[in-house]
């Protein structure tokens, strides 16, 4: 398995990856869930309606107890969350890893079709740049040029060097948050892979039952990441709406 | 600068796909933020003030409750006044319905026995004019019979005038005796 994800086809110059392609298969999936749930809509909850109105309250009484921003923060949380933790257990489906595709250059053994969105840098370095970006658009509109400026810049010269790592820690915090949600899911990916392809006297350990616990931890770090990046970006946003 | 380069490249990062999913959160988001999360807080919004209405319903009925209680009581005592007024009402009249009826019946009873004693006493007095007429004919059919061998016709009937008198006389103060 390779850190990059692979790609299947390229439309004109636009590479198509596995990862792309999982990507469009989670926004189905949500855009099924969403037209599910207006069909079934109604003031005594069932089924699907029950599951997201579950969630919808979870994140926006969380996000209503750290800011009062929380109409304009708490979409970003619960897109954040619905997005990647459908990715990510996903991932623990059949099919994804064993079903080839055999693209251009990919050798005999092709290339994955399927892989987990959010084991692919991209996705979540443009999840990342999303929310800081949010963040600071959210700071200069709500508390203004002066109050967002002096964040980071000051007379004193203790609270400029303060301000020179809050200037810095905008950039880690793009890369800890991809890089936690990307090493996660990557790593869970490359073990399962590898116990699933491990076999004992020639018998395939899957034959044991061997990948099951893993499966278990891997939907474990799929759900907790996927609150870690949407508890995160909220905790980000209601710092930044709030006046330094 | 190659080091960078190798970098995204190791990690297979490139900018067609980062800029793809930036849009396709975005149209994520916006259409979650359409079709969901404005349906959930409508419908949560709507529950709760249905859920209100229904507690202050309940509020309103526990009190409607409470007061139907309070007056079902002060009707229950207003009733009970009523109804040991009724039963004095009704045993003061019975008893004066018993005590005129009786009064009736007694008067009814002298009536009728005053009655029956006036009859009797007409019947009575019926009777014994009866029995002295017939009395004064047969003393008169006595007499004369026995007068006939005696007297003249005409002392025959001064004697029978005068007996006649006497009995008819002797006749009515027995009856009046």
């Amino acid at each position: 398995m390779t850190l990059a994800p692979s790609v299947l086809f390229h439309i004109g110059s636009f590479p198509v990856t596995n990862t792309l392609l999982t990507t469009i298969v989670v926004d189905v999936i949500i855009i099924a869930l969403v037209i599910v749930f207006n069909k079934c809509l109604s003031l005594y909850p069932k089924g699907i309606q029950n599951f997201l109105e579950m969630v919808y309250e979870y994140f926006y009484n969380a996000t209503k107890e750290v800011s009062s921003k929380v109409e304009i923060i708490y979409p970003w949380v619960i897109t954040f969350f619905i997005f990647i933790v459908i990715s990510n257990v996903l991932g623990q489906f059949p099919g994804f890893e064993t079903i080839r595709f055999h693209a251009a250059g990919s050798g005999e053994e092709g290339v994955p079709l399927f892989r987990t969105a959010t084991s692919d840098l991209n996705v979540t370095l443009a999840f990342a740049v999303i929310s800081i970006i949010m963040c600071h658009f959210y700071s200069i509109k709500y508390t203004g040029v002066k109050s967002y400026i002096g964040r980071f810049l000051s007379l004193s010269p203790i609270f400029l060097f303060v301000g020179l790592l809050e200037f810095i820690g905008e950039f880690t915090k793009v890369i800890s948050l991809s890089c936690r949600l990307f090493g996660n899911l990557f790593a869970g990916e490359s073990v399962m892979g590898t116990i699933s392809s491990m076999s004992i006297w020639g018998i395939p350990l899957p034959f044991f039952g061997v990948p099951i616990p893993f499966m278990m931890l891997e939907l474990m770090v799929a759900v907790i990441q996927a609150i870690v990046f949407a508890m995160l970006t909220m905790a980000f946003m209601s710092i930044m709406v709030e006046k330094h | 600068m190659d080091i960078i380069t190798n970098i995204l490249n190791l990690f297979g990062l490139e900018g067609k796909l980062f800029i793809a999913q930036i849009i396709n959160f975005a149209v994520l988001l916006i259409i979650l933020k359409i079709f969901l999360y404005k349906p959930i807080a409508q419908i949560l919004e709507e529950r709760k003030a249905k859920i209100k209405q229904g507690l202050d319903d309940a509020e309103n009925a526990k009190k409607a409750l409470e007061e139907a209680d309070s007056q079902k009581l002060s009707i229950l005592k207003e009733a009970k006044v009523d109804a040991d007024k009724i039963l004095d009402n009704t045993k003061k009249s019975s008893e004066i319905l018993k005590q005129k009826s009786s009064e009736d019946a007694k008067r009814q009873a002298t009536e009728i026995v005053d009655n029956a004693k006036k009859q009797a006493q007409a019947e009575f007095d019926k009777a014994s004019k009866q029995v002295g007429s017939m009395s004064v004919d047969l003393s008169k059919k006595i007499v004369s019979k026995i007068l006939s061998e005696i007297f003249t016709e005409q002392d025959k009937t001064a004697i029978l005038s005068k007996a006649v008198e006497k009995i008819e006389k002797g006749g009515y103060e027995k009856a009046t005796n």
